[in-house]
């Protein structure tokens, strides 16, 4: 049953791909859906990005193994909290100014092909190291279920993103998203629930009676406090900047979709998430001991819920990796033909020239890709460990102060993005071997931001921004999101009803999903709290 | 009670509450004057015509 899910599913999203791909007519169409993309899609590729085999395989074993409240109550909060900065605060200032890709943002800010060139190598080097690790992780597992072998799995994997990447660009990842986050509610609404229901919210709560740590914040594992309070910190830091969640507001047809998009994803963030946790939590009743942990899902898919609701599982297994690696190959891909090839040619492209670019910038990833997973050098392991944090130390100083401080420049902003990730590599690396241990809460993420923000203040107050640097800023401050928007309404036959109806489907979705999390998450609380 | 189980689930509520109260200040902020005085235009038009 596992392969033919494997090949189904594999199938159909390669023939939505194709089909997508027809509808790409431009450069605009490949990196930004021409900014046409509904609620619907944003939210669907923003939930489906952010629902990476992680959370399904890692964190659900790590729910099972030591209880849900140690990532769960801290960590996936802090994610939360990133994921909406990442849409509210990053994605909507910088789709306000016209970017394509983040590192647009970084060459229109500081003019500087150093500081472009910088913040691209961090962008690929960071999504390509996290989206190969996952690959290869998830190649392994779908391998281990379907018997199919691990280079064919990643090959067959790599050309069926190609088809959604170098096809249909970013028109291509948003409408296979939307269509593989179906899958992932599944598991949140329909596997999830059943399992719980199936093993009782008491027995679930009584498995403190046996393992007394693990309905606590430090685990069976009794992990100190400083883990849990620096798990919040590290993913806040993480997400809000990461360009897999940002570059997801580009597409959006206007700032209404993007607001939006912002309830419905925080809200999708933790109830995508937290059943799954609790389920896993089940399993543990129902069959303990499963060794590796991570399996524990996939355990109960194919051998604890109804084979409809296993397939529904599986599919979301899949679902989970393709969506995030497709959106973290795509860019890699927008990394290298907009960012470095066609932004630092001194001679402007032609469309046909650019869509040209932009594909075989998307073929050279997948055959990196590919190599990488198959060959599985060491210095992938090593890239992995510090490629999710590079954004957040490397990026996060710089495209803050360069929103909102005037005094901001290159200067700074290459000081800080090298003093950023340096340090942080520096450190872990100390750390890792022993050489240095840092105390009580503080981890190497934290002391690098740290480093990153007192560079950049250090230099911004040493050195000056140049007129053209001066003139972006002003035009930052003039850019409010809303102001395109409210443009076309103005524009528009009835403005006033436009604002108006607009404005209150906004406020009644914002209600209705806080009344909504009040009472699902109540629910939980008093099942399994009290 | 389980204060550490109610965090969870607190947390998730409380993520929930900081978006909405950061996108309803943003239309509030950015949103709402354009509607007030798209209002005040239409009576001022109104209260001209009668």
């Amino acid at each position: 049953m596992t392969t033919t899910i494997f090949g189904l599913a594999l199938l159909f999203y390669v023939a939505v791909g194709v089909y997508v791909a027809r509808k790409v007519r431009g450069s605009e169409d490949f990196y930004v859906m021409s900014e046409s993309a509904s609620t619907l899609l944003i939210v669907g590729t923003l939930a489906a990005t952010y629902l990476s085999a992680v959370t399904l395989l890692g964190v659900a074993g790590l729910a099972y193994s030591e209880g849900p409240l140690v990532l769960a109550a801290t960590g996936s909060f802090g994610a939360w909290v990133g994921t909406l900065l990442a849409v509210v605060y990053v994605g909507r200032r910088m789709k306000a100014l016209g970017c394509r890709t983040l590192p647009d943002f970084f060459k229109r800010r500081f003019e500087s092909p150093l500081v472009t060139v910088t913040a691209t190598i961090i962008m690929i080097v960071g999504l390509l190291g996290y989206g190969v690790i996952q690959l290869i992780g998830a190649g392994l597992v779908v391998g281990e279920l379907t018997n199919i072998p691990f280079p064919v799995i990643i090959v067959l994997f790599v050309l069926a993103l190609l088809v959604f990447s170098a096809l249909g660009g970013m028109y291509g990842v948003v409408v296979t998203d939307t269509l593989m986050f179906f899958s992932m509610l599944g598991v949140a609404v329909i596997v999830a629930p059943w399992l719980i229901g199936d093993v009782g919210f008491e027995s679930i709560r009584n498995i403190a009676a046996t393992d007394p740590g693990y309905w606590t914040l430090a685990g069976t594992a009794d992990r100190p406090l400083s883990f849990t309070i620096s798990q919040f910190l590290v993913w806040v830091i993480f997400l809000s900047c990461t360009p897999a969640l940002v570059s997801r507001v580009f597409p959006a047809k206007n700032d209404f979709v993007v607001l939006k998009s912002a309830a419905y994803g925080v809200f999708l963030a933790s109830f995508l998430q937290l059943p799954v946790f609790i389920a896993a939590s089940g399993m543990r009743v129902i069959e303990p001991g499963i060794e590796p942990a991570d399996r524990v899902m996939i355990v109960a898919f194919l051998e604890h819920v109804p084979p409809f609701m296993g397939g529904i599982g599986l599919a979301a297994l899949m679902a989970a990796i393709m969506s995030t690696a497709s959106t973290l190959f795509v860019l890699a891909g927008f990394g290298l033909s907009r960012d470095l090839y066609e932004n630092l040619r001194r001679t402007p492209v032609s469309e046909r020239h650019r869509m040209f670019a932009s594909r075989v910038g998307q073929l050279l990833i997948g055959g990196i890709v590919t190599a990488v997973a198959i060959a599985q050098p060491s210095a992938i392991y090593w890239i992995s460990i510090y490629a999710g944090a590079v954004f957040g130390v490397g990026w996060l100083p710089t495209v803050v102060a360069g929103l909102e401080w005037r005094r901001m420049n290159r200067h700074a902003a290459f000081a800080s993005m090298t003093a950023g990730v340096g340090s942080f590599v520096l450190l872990s690396e100390l750390t890792r071997n022993g050489v240095l241990t840092l105390p009580g809460l503080l981890d190497p993420l934290m002391v690098s931001l740290v480093a990153g923000i007192g560079s950049l203040v250090l230099v911004a107050r040493l050195t000056r921004p140049s007129p053209e640097e001066a003139a972006y800023f002003g035009h930052i401050e003039a850019s409010r999101p809303s102001r395109k928007t409210i443009a076309e309404a103005l524009d528009g036959a009835e403005p006033l009803s436009a604002l108006r109806r607009e404005y209150r489907h906004i406020v009644a979705t914002v209600v209705g999903l806080l009344v909504l999390s009040f009472v699902v998450w109540g629910f939980f609380a008093v099942n399994l709290a009290f | 009670m389980n204060y550490q189980v109610l965090l969870l689930f607190l947390n998730a509520f409380l993520s929930m509450l900081l978006g909405a109260v950061i996108i309803l200040y943003i239309l509030r902020r950015e949103y709402l004057p354009v509607i007030r005085r798209l209002e005040a235009e239409r009576d001022a038009s109104a209260k001209d015509e009668s």
